[in-house]
Order: structure tokens, then sequence, then C-alpha cells
């Protein structure tokens, strides 16, 4: 089956020149559109099932509850553009809650810096997957559900089975607030977003992963520091994770060992949803968000409309499947060539080759 | 020696590694692991070696091992079966919502677990097989949906598993052989016959090499297609022992046997890259998870902390395993 799509890439690419970038770019930015599509058509269609629905109020619910998802899809997405998968997020929000719970005092004046070392202690879980993975080679799936399963078991022993203490007024502020009357997580996840977006398709380090991601050996010929490379996505997943802890700390007032189950699957749904290849080397983070604010979306108006959470999370599945289905790569080869095939012949052989600069 | 071998098969390793891979994989080494882990449980506890104390250790292996089987199938075969937790918690709320007594309704619930586990593996099958989805995308979709659905057909933890069920299958034959440990044995004695099958050769093939496998004639979807279905029933038949165990019902009992799998299949020396291991090191596996959990308990180790050992274990088990494989592919 590979060989025969590499033949007809090799012809491809010999009659028409090289298309792939420009071929990747149209099926991200596709599913992007689609799924951001959906989301509105999902929150003003909601309105004909209850006036309540479809309002902006009911858009800043969606946003803020989104928010959790799209800090922690971030982390996720930039592990599976490497190729790998980090299974301990729900253990490193639980850390990242408990933490800031425990170390910081509701009313303390150095939340700032206390803050700063739980993220820290995120950082230094996620840096331990990854030594594990990259020098000790662990596949990443052993060696992030082994550190999950570490963490949560150190996190019962530390709190005693009963985490006390209550948020800090810094977690407070970001989730509780509003600045001009708009909530604070939405100015916080919409600087985010385009911090995190730049970051992952204009920084040089963002460039490597989908380089190590599509080809490892190419990329390490091409003079990336592959083994740095491959590390840095752990850490910095990790450092959501914990970040996702703080905030859920600062929304409900207060943390519970079981804070970050509910979010794993959701994390990796939204990451396929919004176009990612689970096998790496593919993806944006916009993409991503939109897979998380659907995600969200869906759960705000099957709650409102009152449905059991059984038949949520099986729509849930069902939409994941439909994502995967529609995402799969015949479809989007067969759109390209339909695409190719109506643009005229110059046009298309003027196309740069920009790869490798 | 070693010479002429790496000579004419350069992508071979040497004779004395090649053994060594067989004992890291064949599940030797495991089952020393487990014997020795056994002998300092026996010191610790001397009531340990109690047909009664063997019994209660095999019925709380049952689910884990009969899952942790499934798993190997499709891993074996380079894939990843997320779904296990979904088909464990559908058969689990079933026969705590619908027991059915005595030796036939037995017999029927059993049935009924591994049609609803061939049922969701086929699917996954399907989805794997014929429209080439990833395996931990789609499998992570139908584990979705599953979970639904064991949360649609009982939405809190409650109910009763069939008497029948909870007594005789956790029960000793003339006081001695758990029943438990029957069932699991049935299942490797089973997989010895199917791995020198077509089939079970052919699923070694498309692990180790897929191309190579489908121009050497294997029917490359058929074959993932009914790795996935075994695997389902057998999700389906730890659904079982699992109800038979805990005698009552609740939606997620399939979630914490998720990890756990896919630790004792990794600790069974079965590669993620798919190729190579086997369902008895597998089975070792689990049974070295769950006792590791009752040595920590009489050495006195807080309960909370079982899992900080599992993790550490499951780490230095396949450092060791990479590292011999490495040592091995060098010499």
């Amino acid at each position: 089956m590979t060989t025969a799509s590499e033949h007809q890439m090799e012809q491809a690419f010999n009659q028409t020149g090289d298309h792939r970038r420009s071929e990747r770019i149209s099926r991200e930015t596709i599913s992007a559109i689609a799924v951001a599509i959906l989301c509105v058509a999902m929150l003003l269609g909601a309105r004909f099932i209850s006036p309540s629905l479809g309002s902006w109020s009911q858009v800043e619910t969606v946003l803020v509850l989104g928010s959790f998802l799209i800090v922690l899809s971030f982390g996720q997405g930039l592990v599976i553009l490497t190729g790998g998968l980090d299974l301990s997020l729900p253990a490193v929000i639980t850390l990242g809650g408990i933490l800031a719970t425990n170390w910081v005092g509701a009313t303390d004046p150095g939340a700032w810096y206390l803050l700063g070392a739980v993220l820290l202690v995120c950082a230094g879980v996620g840096l331990v997957s990854a030594i594990g993975i990259v020098w000790l080679h662990i596949p990443p799936f052993i060696m992030t559900l082994a550190m999950s399963i570490i963490v949560s078991s150190a996190l019962l022993g530390y709190t005693r089975g009963t985490p006390r203490g209550a948020a800090p007024d810094l977690a407070l502020a970001l989730m509780k607030s509003k600045v001009l009357g708009m909530p604070m997580p939405i100015l916080f996840v919409i600087g985010f977003v385009i911090l995190g977006a730049l970051f992952q398709s204009r920084s040089v380090p963002g460039r490597y992963l989908y380089a190590i991601g599509t080809n490892i050996h190419a990329a390490r010929i091409a003079g990336v520091p592959v083994l740095l490379v491959q590390a840095m996505p752990y850490v910095i997943s990790a450092v959501c994770a914990g970040l996702v802890g703080i905030m859920l700390v600062g929304y409900s007032n207060g943390a519970t060992l079981r804070m970050g189950d509910d979010y794993l699957l959701p994390s990796i749904a939204a990451v396929v949803i919004g176009g990612s290849s689970i096998l790496g080397g593919r993806g944006n983070f916009l993409g991503t968000v939109g897979g998380a604010l659907l995600l969200t979306t869906l759960g705000t108006i099957i709650t409102a409309i009152g449905l059991q959470i059984g038949w949520r999370t099986i729509i849930e599945g069902a939409v994941v499947l439909i994502a995967l289905l529609l995402l799969r790569e015949e479809l989007f080869q067969k759109l390209g060539q339909y695409w190719r095939s109506s643009q005229p012949a110059s046009e298309s052989g003027s196309i740069t080759r920009r790869k490798g600069t | 020696m070693s010479l002429s071998t790496s000579s004419v098969l350069p992508r071979h390793s040497t004779p004395m590694a090649n053994a060594f891979k067989r004992f890291v994989q064949g599940g030797s080494l495991i089952l020393v692991t487990y014997l020795a882990l056994y002998a300092v449980y026996g010191v610790l506890e001397p009531r340990a070696l109690q047909p009664y104390a063997i019994a209660a250790l095999m019925n709380n292996t049952a689910p884990l091992a009969l899952a942790a089987a499934g798993l190997t199938l499709v891993v074996i075969n380079r894939g990843f079966d997320l779904s296990l937790a979904g088909v464990i918690s559908i058969c689990n709320v079933v026969l705590a919502t619908m027991p059915m007594d005595g030796p036939g309704g037995a017999l029927l619930s059993v049935l009924l677990c591994i049609l609803i586990g061939g049922f969701i593996g086929a699917v996954n099958g399907v989805l794997v097989g014929w429209f080439g989805l990833q395996s931990i995308a789609a499998t992570l979709a139908t584990m979705i949906i599953c979970q639904g659905i064991a949360l649609v057909i009982l939405d809190a933890p409650g109910g009763y598993v069939a008497e029948w069920i909870v007594y005789e299958l956790t029960d000793r034959l003339w006081g001695i052989i758990p029943v438990s440990g029957l069932v699991v044995a049935a299942v490797v004695c089973l997989w010895l016959i199917v791995r020198r099958t077509r089939f079970g050769i052919s699923l070694y093939a498309i692990g180790a090499d897929e191309q190579a496998a489908a121009l050497s004639g294997v029917n490359v979807i058929r074959v993932r297609f009914g790795a996935y279905l075994l695997a389902g029933a057998l999700y389906g038949l730890a659904g079982f022992m699992l109800s038979a165990q805990t005698a009552t019902g609740n939606p997620t009992s399939g979630a914490p046997l998720l990890l756990l799998s896919f630790a004792a299949v990794a600790l069974g020396g079965t590669s993620l890259a798919g190729g190579s291991g086997g369902l008895f090191a597998t089975v070792i596996g689990a049974a070295t998870l769950t006792l590791l959990q009752k040595v920590l308990f009489s050495a006195g180790v807080s309960s909370f902390y079982t899992g900080m050992f599992q993790g550490i274990v499951l780490i230095l088990a396949v450092v060791f395993s990479v590292t011999m494989s490495r040592i091995g592919a060098r010499q």
C-alpha cells in the first residue's frame, strides 16, 4: 500500500513539482475552518432547542470551560507532533492543583514565586519522562504511563488521601476576575492561543518539532538537535498540565485527587479532531483549539438539554470517530487531486520548493 | 562463530543474544522474577502457600491477566487497543443488571460477554483494518463510546452479579485448583495452539514487517481484523471474571485495568513496536503486578505507595529489555 502511494507521490513530484507543503497547509486549514464553522453552527442551532442557549453568556461559558482543555491540548499536541503521547497529564494536573493549594496560602504575598515553583516541579516531572524517553529509549506511551502511576501514588501518600487547603488569590484572580467586562480567563486563553500558535508554527523550535515528527533521520542529518527537541514537548506539556491544575483550583476553589482524570481523553481527542496526525509531523494549534472548543460546546449543549452523562460520552466518542473518518489520508489526497486538476498547469508548476530552507 | 553469523546475517544478532532475547520474550525472565517475588511473599507471609491464599491471588489476577492477554494480540500486530476498558465496563454492568443464576445462566452470561467483546473488537477491526485508521485513535473513540454505553446501562455503581457466578468462579476444584486459574490456563493453552496456525504466524509477520507480510501473501486486513476480534472476546471474558470477583456492577470498573494491562504487556517483554512477545509472558507479567501489591502490603508499605512501586518496576523492566536488546544488537 505504501509503495503504491510512494509511487504516486513520485509521479506527482515529477510532473508538477513538490506539492506536499501546500497540500499539508490546505488539509489543516480545511479541518480548522470546518471545526470552527461547526462550533458556531452548533451554538446558533442550540437556540432552537432552548432560548437560553446560543446567547453571549453561553459563549462565555464555553470559552471559560474550554480554556482548560485548550491549554492542556497545546502540550499534548506538541508531544503528538513528535509522534509521542503524554498519558501523565491527569497526574500532573492533580500535582499542580494540590501543590498550589498546599504550598501557597490564600493570601500569600509571595504567591508569584510559589506558583512558579509549582510549575517548576511539574516541569521536573516532564523532564524525568523526557529523560526516560529520549535517553533511555523507553516508548513514550510506557514512560508517561509509568510517571502517571508514580505521581498519582506519590500524591495519594503526600495528602494521605484527603487534600487540604484553599485556592491562592492569584489563581482565583486568574479565573474569576473581569477586565473591561471580559472574564479574565478568556483574555488569558486568547493570549495563550496567539503565543502558542506562533510558537508551534513560526518559531525555530516549533519547526524543529515538525521536522523530527516527519522524519527523524532526515532531521538529524539536517542539523536539528534531535535529542533536545524530542525532550522539549514533554517538559512543555507538563508545565501546561500544571498550569491547568492551578487554573482548575482557581475555578473550583480547591483541589481533589481525581481533578485531572476527566481531561486525558479529551486532550487527545481535541488534537485528533483538530486535524493532527496521531503519527506525528502534522497538525496545527488553531485546529486543536477548534477541536477543544467543539468538544466543550458539545458538552455544554448536551448538559443544557439534560441528557444523562452516558449519552454525552457516547456523542463525544462518535464525534471523535466521525472526525477520524473524515480526516483520512485518501480523502485529502482525492480533494488535493481535484483541486490541482482544476488549477492551470503553469500556475501549479510555479509553486516554490521552499522545503529545507 | 559470532563473526561468521554476523557476516552472513548482518541484521541478526549472535546466538547468545538470540538466546537471551528468547529468555526475555519467551517469558522465562518474568517467570523467574515472579517466582523470586513469590518466595519473598512466602517469607513475609507464611500462609502464602496455602491453597486459599493462592486461589485469592489467582482471583485477583485473572481479570487483569485476561485483559492484558487480549491486548497482547493487538500489540504483537503492532497496534494499540484502548477499548479494553470500555468492553470490561459494559460486560460488568450487563452482568450486574441482568443476573442469570445457575450453571445455565453462567454459560449464557459468559457467552454474552464474549459476544459483546467480540462485536466491539470487530468494530475496531473494521476501523483499523478496512478504513486504515490509526489504532490508538480509533480505539480511543470506541473506548469513549463504550464508556458512555456502560453509563447508560447503569449510571451509578450498584446491582448484583448472579450468585452462582460469584461463588463458583472464585472457588477451588477439589479444594486445591482455583477455577479462575483454570480459565486463564485454558486461554494460554488455546493461544499455544493458535500461534502455530497460519493465523498466528501471520500475526507476528504483520507486526514485524507489514509490507513484507503482505508481499508474501498474508491477508493483512483479515488477520488484523481477527486480532481485534479475538482481543475483544478476551476483554469480554476479563469483564466476566471481574464481575465474578467484585459481585457488583460499576460503570467505570474497566478504567483501572487499562493502564495496568499495558504495564503487564510491557513487563512480559512484548515489544510495543510489534512482531514479538507472547500471551504467556503477559499473563505472568499481570500476575507479577498483582503479586507486587500483596508483597508490599505484607511488607507494611502503605497502600498509597503501591503505584510508585508498580511504576518503577515497569520502567526498570522496559529499560532492562531495551538495554539488553541493544547490547545484543551490538555484539
